[in-house]
């Protein structure tokens, strides 16, 4: 062991593209895992649990842990981490707000499973076996992780310092984060790691924007040609821009797509999903009840378009039953 | 949060202490957070009542006050006022209305004693938040801008005048006096009316603080409340209104002849001209238009004819830049085209007039000198006057234009004092009355001369036609039989619309109009009528709505009266201390709130990439707080806090 700082990385439930992103600093990695231990990492390196649980607490300098926590598995790991860990870095949009996988908070665990196992026309399960705890496979006594009712956020089940967003982050950041962490100039804690301004600020599109924006229509990109320069809004293409944290170089509007929201809400705003569709609301330009519902309909899913990364940090959290943790 | 909060619940005389327990109110909010002192009191708004919060706040050090009792509607004021003697900033406090929103609307006892609970934990969790706001004042200009010389502009003018403010006065005709100066008689009480509107132009022409500015025109409007500067442009007239003492002699020798708009079309003027005998200021004006010098002809003739020299073809428009503020938008009316609706036979059958075309031709001053004859030249010897055209129909304007009855009603009286012996037939679905001399008026011309009420089914049951050298009227009477008769003469009452440049004024000022009918849009018609959504933009006449001249008049100086209540020489302006703030830290330039504000009081940095709210402009309604996108617009006394801690201490959560 060197006196390197120790940097364990971890994932929840996630896509696997966040540790994709890590893999994305390519040269950078090098000069990164020169300057750390790298102690943890189960989808790169070998080193196993117990070998973590042998450490002192605090001894990682940092744990960068993406994905969101839905299974029991995954919030034992994220509190064994944290104890483990002096900073805990919470990494991309499921890890900072539910993310995609969030989105299964508009269902509850049974509807979720019951699809799953044996309503979904390939499922070949005669006799309708759902995910056990226990069961006992050739004599022995198999256990298995617990899923929970709920998705929640890093957040929700342990103390985050900071939050690298995106869906997933860009290289740029996660580097910029572990110089941060190396040269400890760390900003207040519970800092999100990128810009503190909506992406329109530095929107290569930004001055194609009208001073007054109106819109009359709803327009999906499938159903549109679009002027490649000019700013989606403008062009009636819903894009949550103005209501996304900046600091993703601007990935999908230079891929000639719209603003999706995945690096979040800026500091100041609670909901991004509510923020999102209150300023969309705002400037639609139609006042006839006709019209307004056929506007309003082209919104086929705004649970899916609003809240696609932030469902479970949002103030409503999903679909509320009784009885829901 | 450590503040020192003290709550007052009022028992409003039985009003609240009857209503629930109050014993378990105060122990409930006795343990509150934060709450150092809580008190019941029989009557907080009366002077007891306020010298004990005034002695409380020293006695206790309370930083933050929360008054349990009626609306803040009621008394908000008042406990802002008691905050600020005993030093406290008035915006630390906050109303829990427990009267109107509890102990009034709740019958069962302990129903009302939780909700009461609820509803002052919300505020007590709120008020710990509150930041205390500073009531900023400004420098302001007391001239004032009127818009529209008619009557309702005139009235401003004189009224501010009253009191010496400096009033500019633009007109885009060469003349003032708006619609009235065309009439002959006023209803109701059919006196002449240029007996009633000469002295009263004449009093705007020679009053020092007005300076009428004819033939001009506002091109864009700066700047805010108390504080707005003006571009008019005023066009050349080609004549010097110093010298011109309106003799007519260019006139004859004036080769051109146009069609004279001021009399309606109904006869024909000079390319230099004066509108109506009549007209004041009594100036000629060049229509450059027609005027062959302007179509590269060497014709001097009315510079040739006129004695005095006054014709000055070297004039140019002039751009004034007006600093005044606050504008009276007086821009009147104008008439629906009948032509829209082609039943009425308007400009196809040859005499069927408009009322306006009606007016002049039975007007002195008019193409007829006032005789009330058909195109022909004949006297009419049945004359129909149609009600309600355009107005009070599902195909064109829903409203009632309110004086066509009454005018209609002058009209047969000026027909019937003219031409003995005329029948007259009277075509209405309804009739409009109202008020305290409308009826008498009615009763005294329908007995007057023989005048024949025909009813008819819908406003808009009847077709004009011409046919064998008459005019056809087909109509549906009210008992839905097809009828029909024939008249000499129509005319017809079309509804009253905004003028029609109305649309381009409203973009200028950035003001809203009416959807279809072009009147600009009070900001509240039963208590606001003549203000608008801007602040320091007011509206009055028929550019607010259809209305006669009385209740012009009344608008005109209730704008006025607005103007001089609040912008008054010497003294500052308050401002709205709860306005909205921009953080420019987090704004991204999205520019979202630009479009929304309905106060203009936001503009963009397209530089700096981010916008600014104007202190001045801003009236804190919230709505570009909830629409910015990123948080960076912070609407004070409203934050995201306040609200959301309102909304924990009303649900209870810890």
């Amino acid at each position: 062991m060197t006196g390197k700082p120790k940097i364990a990385l971890y994932w929840c439930s996630s896509c696997g593209g966040c540790e994709e992103s890590v893999i994305d600093l390519a040269e950078d990695l090098l000069t990164v895992t020169a300057a750390v231990d790298i102690v943890f990492w189960p989808v790169a390196l070998d080193f196993k649990y117990k070998d973590v649980v042998a450490m002192n607490d605090g001894e990682i300098t940092a744990t960068l842990i993406n994905g969101a926590i839905r299974m029991g598995e995954q919030e034992h790991m994220a509190k064994m981490l944290r104890k483990k860990s002096r900073l805990v870095i919470a990494h991309g949009s499921c890890a900072h707000l539910g993310g995609v996988v969030g989105l299964a908070n508009f269902y509850r665990r049974e509807d979720l499973l019951s699809r799953l196992y044996q309503e979904v026309p390939t499922i070949n399960n005669p006799q309708g076996i759902l995910p056990q705890l226990e069961t006992i496979e050739s004599g022995r006594k198999v256990k298995l992780p617990d899923f929970h009712d709920t998705v929640k956020t890093l957040d929700q089940v342990v103390e985050v310092d900071y939050t690298i967003p995106g869906c997933p982050p860009t290289p740029e950041l996660i580097k910029e984060a572990m110089m941060m962490v190396l040269e400890d100039r760390l900003p207040p804690r519970g800092s999100v790691l990128a810009e503190k301004k909506a992406l329109c600020d530095t929107c290569p599109r930004r001055d194609s924007k009208p001073d007054k924006l109106r819109i009359t229509e709803f327009k999906r990109v499938y159903e549109t040609e679009w002027d490649p320069e000019k700013c989606f809004l403008a062009e009636g293409i819903i894009c949550l821009g103005p209501a996304t944290r900046g600091g993703c170089n601007a990935r999908c509007i230079n891929a000639n797509m719209p603003c999706r929201g995945c690096f979040g809400p800026t500091d100041d705003v609670r909901d991004q999903g509510a923020k999102s569709s209150s300023f969309l609301a705002s400037i639609i330009d139609v006042t006839d009840k006709e019209a307004l519902k056929k506007i309003v309909d082209a919104i086929p899913d705004p649970g899916g378009l609003f809240y696609r990364y932030g469902l479970a940090s949002s103030i409503l959290k999903g679909k509320m039953t009784r009885g829901r943790s | 949060m450590a503040e020192r909060i003290g709550v007052y619940v009022c028992e409003c005389g039985p009003n609240i202490k009857d209503a629930m327990d109050l014993d378990e109110v105060v122990t409930f909010v006795q343990g509150l957070e934060n709450v150092v002192l809580t008190k019941a009191f029989g009557l907080l708004c009366a002077q007891e009542g306020q010298e004990l919060i005034g002695k409380d706040i020293k006695e206790h050090d309370l930083t933050r006050v929360v008054i349990a009792a009626c609306s803040p509607k009621e008394h908000e004021k008042t406990f802002r006022q008691c905050l600020e003697k005993a030093g406290l900033n008035p915006f630390l406090l906050q109303i829990a209305n427990i009267r109107e929103q509890c102990a009034w609307v709740v019958k069962d006892k302990s129903l009302a004693t939780d909700k009461a609970k609820a509803i002052i934990h919300a505020a007590v969790r709120r008020v710990a938040y509150h930041e205390p706001l500073e009531v900023k004042e400004i420098a302001c200009q007391p001239h004032a801008l009127v818009v529209g010389a008619g009557m309702a502009g005139i009235s401003a003018a004189l009224t501010l005048a009253q009191k010496n403010r400096k009033v500019y006065l633009v007109e885009k005709l060469p003349c003032i006096g708006g619609k009235v100066a065309c009439y002959e008689d006023v209803f109701p009480s059919l006196e002449c009316a240029s007996c009633i509107l000469d002295p009263i132009l004449d009093e705007v022409l020679h009053n020092e603080h007005i300076e009428i500015l004819t033939l001009t025109e506002v091109q864009e409007v700066l700047g805010f409340y108390g504080n707005f500067l003006v571009k008019v442009t005023k066009k050349a007239r080609f004549v010097d209104t110093e010298t011109c003492i309106g003799c007519g002699a260019c006139l004859e020798t004036c080769p051109v002849t146009v069609k004279n708009e001021y009399n309606e079309g109904l006869d024909e003027r000079k390319a230099i001209y004066i509108p109506y005998a009549g007209a004041l200021p009594n100036v000629a004006a060049i229509d450059k238009k027609h005027c062959l010098r302007w179509q590269g002809e060497a014709c001097s003739a009315c510079r040739e004819a006129c004695p005095f020299g006054s014709i000055t073809y070297e004039d140019t428009d002039q751009v004034r830049q007006l600093r005044v503020g606050a504008i009276v938008l007086a821009t009147g009316f104008d008439l629906f085209d009948p032509a829209r609706a082609p039943q009425y036979g308007y400009g196809k059958v040859e005499d069927v007039y408009t009322s306006l075309e009606f007016e002049r031709l039975v007007n002195s001053t008019g193409p007829t000198q006032g005789k009330i004859v058909l195109r022909n030249g004949q006297v009419p010897e049945k004359i129909a006057l149609v009600h309600c055209v355009g107005s009070r129909s599902g195909k064109f304007h829903e409203y009632c234009s309110t004086v066509c009855c009454m005018y209609l009603l002058k009209f047969a009286h000026q027909v019937t004092r003219q031409l003995s012996g005329v029948s007259i037939l009277g075509f209405y679905s309804d009739l409009c009355l109202p008020g305290k001399e409308a009826q008498g008026f009615f009763n005294k011309i329908s007995q007057e001369g023989n005048i024949q009420w025909l009813h008819m089914k819908e406003p808009d049951s009847i077709e004009i036609t011409q046919a064998d050298g008459k005019t056809l009227i087909r109509f549906t009477d009210v008992h839905g039989s097809p009828r029909e008769v024939t008249s000499d003469m129509v005319v017809l009452a079309p509804a009253m619309e905004g003028a029609r440049d109305a649309g381009a004024m409203a973009q200028i000022f950035d003001i809203s109009q009416g959807a279809g009918e072009g009147f600009f849009a009070e900001e509240n018609s039963q208590i606001a009528p003549v203000s608008t959504a801007i602040e320091g933009i007011f509206i009055a006449g028929c550019a607010q709505g259809p209305k006669d001249i009385q209740s012009s008049v009344a608008q005109g100086q209730a704008a006025a009266g607005r103007i001089l209540s609040r912008l008054v020489p010497g003294e500052k302006l308050a401002l709205e201390p709860v306005t909205a703030e921009v953080d420019e830290d987090l704004c991204c330039g999205c520019k979202l709130c630009v479009g929304l504000c309905s106060y203009k009081a936001i503009t963009c940095d397209n530089l700096k990439n981010n916008v600014a709210i104007n202190k001045v402009l801003c009236r804190g309604c919230g709505t570009c707080a909830a629409a910015c996108p990123s948080g960076a617009i912070k609407a004070h006394h409203f934050t995201d806090t306040e609200v959301s801690e309102e909304i924990r201490g009303l649900l209870r959560q810890g």
